[in-house]
């Protein structure tokens, strides 16, 4: 058989030997947030080009797909999603590595990356040129739909907060047109600063967002940043406990990878999509749904197995229709035409032997990814475990420094991460959970973009109505939206006709996992007290609004229509709030952790500010070295002996040079200098 | 072909191409500006202010290839992607103009997003130093498309104004430019979609979602039979494509798409820019190069530090015009 020969030639020994070097440096950069899939294989592009072409291609799938993997950790132990595709994981995984179990939120995620990969990759092996078909029938409307689709998410991961969820999405769809839009070519809502031109940068945004409150939480209190589970069975990574789960959720295992293998091949959006969609999907069919975002593993299981799928999905566009589907596949789609590949329909026929070994590379990377991939996570789980709060905190920080700065080389972006994260604390404080903003936020101009070029060819064909309702695919889409909303109020009707309490209800007032929770008792409430926070909130946002509005005037009518349009929901919905809150229904606002320690909170803010502000005077590494090294004297609750310290101060240097010399030397980006460097 | 084998020729060639670059070199020690062959003596960091992927970058990858053979010193690729390439322009001048660090450059970006607003530099405040090549706009339809030729959908858009729907990489860009040159010339009202990029639009294109797709020809490559190209925005007709007319055969005078180069800070001395641009233009006539950039649908220019004055007071008057027409600059 013809495909046997491609195999031997993908297993000559030092094709596995890059295909093990590159699942390994793949995960280790994908573990870093911000160091994305797309900055490691740009650097290695240029070594491909003395290789033969299948091995540099192989070289380059398996640090792709480490990559997508890697960004699991990150997700899991710190609450970071290092891509869009990875948001979803943070839902579950950090819940569940904050009560003990974060080596087992790892190894699941490691079960279901490598079966989501595999699926993938086999669908790239036997089904490319069929399913390359899914991205040509994909038109606008369909985008459109999708993203409204996973926009209904928002409904679920607010419950019992849906009005703040619906402000904190139109918040996140606000910030999303900040910048040169795509559609018109407007400027929109830069306040005339050059730096808001390219808009706000995705990942920067969800590097601050989800990161940076969880290092302040992490300052103000002696509390470990994660629960060990003390009971010595549950301290590892519980790979038999994992596989037990796994195999019990197979059907969300095999649903996943095959959504994550679909939505994967939709050029552009497929990779953010995949993950939300996938998670949807696990959530509504799930008789535990209101365990979802509060460390149910089915969610971890979903979203990693989707976002795996996505790298063999997103290559069937690349190698089929010489459509990249995701960055990394343009970056790989460069790489072959420099060596000469013409890539394209014609690719699968004329160059075979290249592109089936290929294909077993990128199989056999994602095999490979198993043993390796619970290796690191182990390393990387006992670390975060062990390392001191007085080192992890400035590690963690500086981590978001990093990423923020890698995308692009601009310390822009690392102070609008900055912004961001500050502004998510204290919304988070009055109950405007991060989540929504960042749906918002990716979501957005998909969502604007699918829109108004639907409009637009309706428009030149006279047939609106028709672009927008009259799809097949469109339509089975809207269905899927209607039912992820309409479910929970059905599962509720039920409930409550069989007169047991919704286990939504109950999920609500949860702070850990509900299945271990008990009916609440039948005492009343004490009377609440008016979340006065909320409401001036609310008012901000309702004024905001209105002064968006006003400046839409200025626009082009392609461009005003989608900042036109959701100004007025956040004027509505914030108004809404106001009523709601005055009423005092609704879950009042989380007043925290007593015992935390304000100031200190406040002085971790002001160094962070500094921090950021001063790296273009200080240079990078000076300024790094600077502020972890206070952060460090910030994080310790006790006093220590100077030998601690000693040890401390040593590592403090070695992690800071690291990351400068990682940056500087192997990712080649352009660092800083300021004063010093 | 064995690996061996090839590794030969290439090092055949190899030599070869050594032996032509030492003479150069010797020729240009023994002519009045001196220490010429002391440039480049360490690695230059090349920028460009687009992601990986994009034909900024695809072009800047092909000179990387070829970049050691005819400077002796490596080239590495950096991406300063945001604000459609203005970030990084508006930081170029704080580059150190030693000559190691050179940056991307493009029209009729560098033209068209000054004049909408502030965008942290000015054209004239640039210094490129080499328009290397651009990537011609074109005219696709799918290959099952009722529209055989150019005429046909002339024909088609005459009856339906409006009813063409064209989709392109972005707004007011090069696709953009060349669209409404095309309504204006043909005598007709098409409707411009605009994507977020090659890709998506190509995407669209591919799927009938629009009714044609103006890009550049550059994608006639990657998609191969897929697409079938009316025509094409350049002088003559592209080598990779020896059976597609351009529209100035067809009776329509245009010819445009996107212009790349090479720019340095403005600290940069006059020697250094000239050796830049020399560089540029040396990688420009390696047989290989051209090769590759033919196959792929890109056009070679050849506008050095010489003539560029001329060169961008030329392109800035042609931009202007069509600015107004997109509702830019007033």
């Amino acid at each position: 058989m013809e495909l046997l020969g491609y195999f031997l030639d993908a297993l000559t020994p030092f094709n596995l030997m890059l295909a093990l070097m590159g699942v390994i440096l793949g995960t280790v950069i994908g573990a870093l947030p911000g160091l994305s899939a797309t900055m490691a294989v740009a650097v290695l592009v240029p070594f491909t080009f003395t290789m033969e072409p299948a091995s540099g291609l192989i070289a380059l799938g398996a640090i792709y797909t480490g990559a997508i993997y890697g960004g699991a950790f990150a997700a899991i132990l710190v609450n970071t999603p290092g891509t869009p595709s990875a948001i979803a994981t943070t839902f579950d995984g950090y819940p569940m590595a904050r009560r003990g179990d974060g080596g087992l939120a790892i190894t699941l995620a490691n079960l279901a990356s490598v079966f989501g990969g595999l699926v993938g990759a086999i669908a790239l092996l036997l089904l490319a040129p069929p399913l390359a078909k899914v991205a040509l029938v994909f038109g606008p409307p369909e985008y459109f739909w999708l993203a409204v689709f996973g926009l209904t998410l928002i409904s679920a991961l607010s419950v019992g907060n849906t009005l703040k969820g619906l402000v904190g999405a139109c918040l996140g769809l606000m910030l999303s047109m900040v910048g040169v839009a795509v559609v018109g070519g407007d400027v929109r809502y830069t306040l005339d600063i050059p730096a808001f031109l390219g808009g706000i940068d995705i990942t920067s945004a969800l590097i601050g967002l989800y990161c940076v409150p969880v290092i302040l939480d992490l300052v103000s209190t002696r509390a470990a940043h994660l629960k060990v589970n003390t009971d010595v069975a549950k301290g590892g990574m519980r790979l038999r406990e994992a596989m037990g789960i796994a195999w019990r959720s197979k059907f969300n295992v095999v649903r996943s990878s095959v959504i994550g293998t679909v939505v994967g091949i939709l050029p552009g959006a497929g990779g953010s999509i995949a993950g939300l969609v996938s998670y949807t999907e696990a959530r509504r069919s799930s008789k535990y749904s209101a365990n979802f975002g509060k460390g149910e593993p089915d969610g971890v299981i979903a979203t990693e197995a989707a976002n795996n799928a996505t790298v063999g999905g997103g290559f069937i566009p690349t190698l089929v229709l010489g459509i990249p589907g995701t960055p990394p596949d343009a970056i790989i789609l460069g790489a072959l035409l420099v060596q000469g590949i013409k890539i394209g329909p014609a690719l699968f026929n004329d160059e075979t032997q290249v592109v089936y070994t290929f294909i077993f590379g990128l199989l056999i990377a994602t095999v490979l990814m198993l043993p390796t991939g619970l290796l690191i996570g182990r390393y990387a789980y006992k670390s975060v475990v062990s390392f001191p709060k007085s080192l992890l905190v400035p590690t963690v920080a500086f981590m978001t420094v990093v990423g923020s700065f890698a995308i692009h080389s601009n310390i822009q972006d690392t102070q609008m991460m900055f912004g961001l994260g500050v502004m998510a604390w204290v919304l988070n404080r009055y109950g405007f959970a991060p989540s929504p903003i960042v749906l918002g936020l990716v979501l957005g101009p998909i969502a604007e973009q699918g829109f108004v070029q639907s409009y637009l060819i309706g428009n030149a064909t006279d047939n609106i109505s028709g672009m927008f309702f009259g799809r097949p695919i469109s339509i089975g889409i809207i269905f899927a939206a209607l039912l992820t909303l309409g479910y929970p109020f059905f599962t509720e009707w039920r409930a409550r006709k069989r007169e047991v309490q919704p286990l939504t209800e109950r999920a609500m007032d949860a702070k850990a996992h509900p299945a271990n929770l008990q009916p609440k008792s039948a005492t009343p409430d004490a009377p609440r007290g008016l979340d006065a926070g909320a409401i001036l909130l609310a008012v901000l946002f309702a004024a905001l609004g209105i002064m968006a509005y006003v400046a839409t005037d200025a626009m082009s009518p392609m461009g005003a229509v989608f900042p036109a349009t959701i100004s007025v929901l956040l004027v509505v919905f914030s108004i809404g709030l106001v009523i709601f809150v005055l009423l005092r229904k609704g879950n009042p606002s989380d007043k925290g952790d007593p015992a935390a320690s304000t100031t200190r909170r406040i002085l971790l803010t002001i160094i962070f500010g500094l921090w950021v502000f001063l790296i273009p005077v200080l240079g990078f590494f000076v300024a790094g070295l600077a502020a972890f090294g206070t952060m460090m004297v910030l994080a310790e609750h006790e006093s220590r002996p100077a030998k601690t310290w000693l040890i401390r101060t040593i590592t403090a240097v070695a992690v800071v040079a690291g990351f400068w010399w990682m940056m500087a030397d192997v990712l080649l980006l352009r660092m800083p200098m300021g004063l010093f460097f | 072909m064995t690996h061996a084998g090839q590794n030969k020729i290439w090092e055949e060639q190899m030599s070869i191409k050594k032996t032509l670059i030492a003479t150069s070199l010797a020729l240009m020690v023994a002519m009045p500006a001196l220490a010429q062959s002391d440039f480049p003596t360490k690695t230059i960091t090349y920028i460009i202010p687009f992601n990986a992927g994009g034909e900024s970058d695809l072009s800047a990858r092909f000179q990387q290839a070829e970049w050691k053979e005819h400077t002796g010193e490596d080239v590495i690729i950096q991406y300063q992607s945001g604000a459609g390439g203005a970030q990084a322009w508006s930081q170029l001048n704080s580059i150190p103009g030693d000559g190691y660090t050179v940056m991307g450059i493009n029209l009729p970006h560098t033209v068209l997003q000054p004049m909408e607003g502030s965008v942290g530099y000015k054209t004239d405040e640039l210094t490129p130093v080499n328009y290397f090549h651009y990537t011609p706009n074109a005219i696709f339809v799918t290959k099952d498309s009722d529209y055989k030729t150019l005429q046909d959908l002339i024909d088609y858009a005459k009856e339906n104004p409006g009813a063409v729907t064209l989709a392109g990489s972005g707004a007011k860009s090069a696709n953009n430019l060349g669209q409404l040159q095309f309504d204006e010339l043909a005598g007709v009202k098409t409707t411009y979609i605009p994507f977020s990029g090659t890709g998506p639009s190509i995407t669209a294109v591919l799927g009938s979602q629009t009714t044609a797709g103006f890009n550049y020809a550059t994608s006639g490559t990657n998609q191969g039979d897929a697409l079938r190209m009316l025509a094409v925005a350049s002088e003559k007709r592209l080598p990779a494509f020896p059976d597609v007319p351009t529209f100035k055969e067809l009776g329509l005078d245009i010819v445009g798409g996107a212009y790349r180069g090479v720019a340095v800070p403005d600290s940069a001395s006059e020697e250094m820019r000239q050796k830049i641009s020399d560089i540029v233009t040396e990688i420009n006539q390696d047989p290989e190069f051209i090769k590759k950039m033919e196959d792929g649908g890109f056009v070679l220019t050849d506008i050095g530090y010489e003539q560029m004055p001329e060169f961008m007071k030329k392109m800035k008057a042609e931009y202007t015009k069509s600015a107004a027409a997109l509702g830019i600059g007033n």
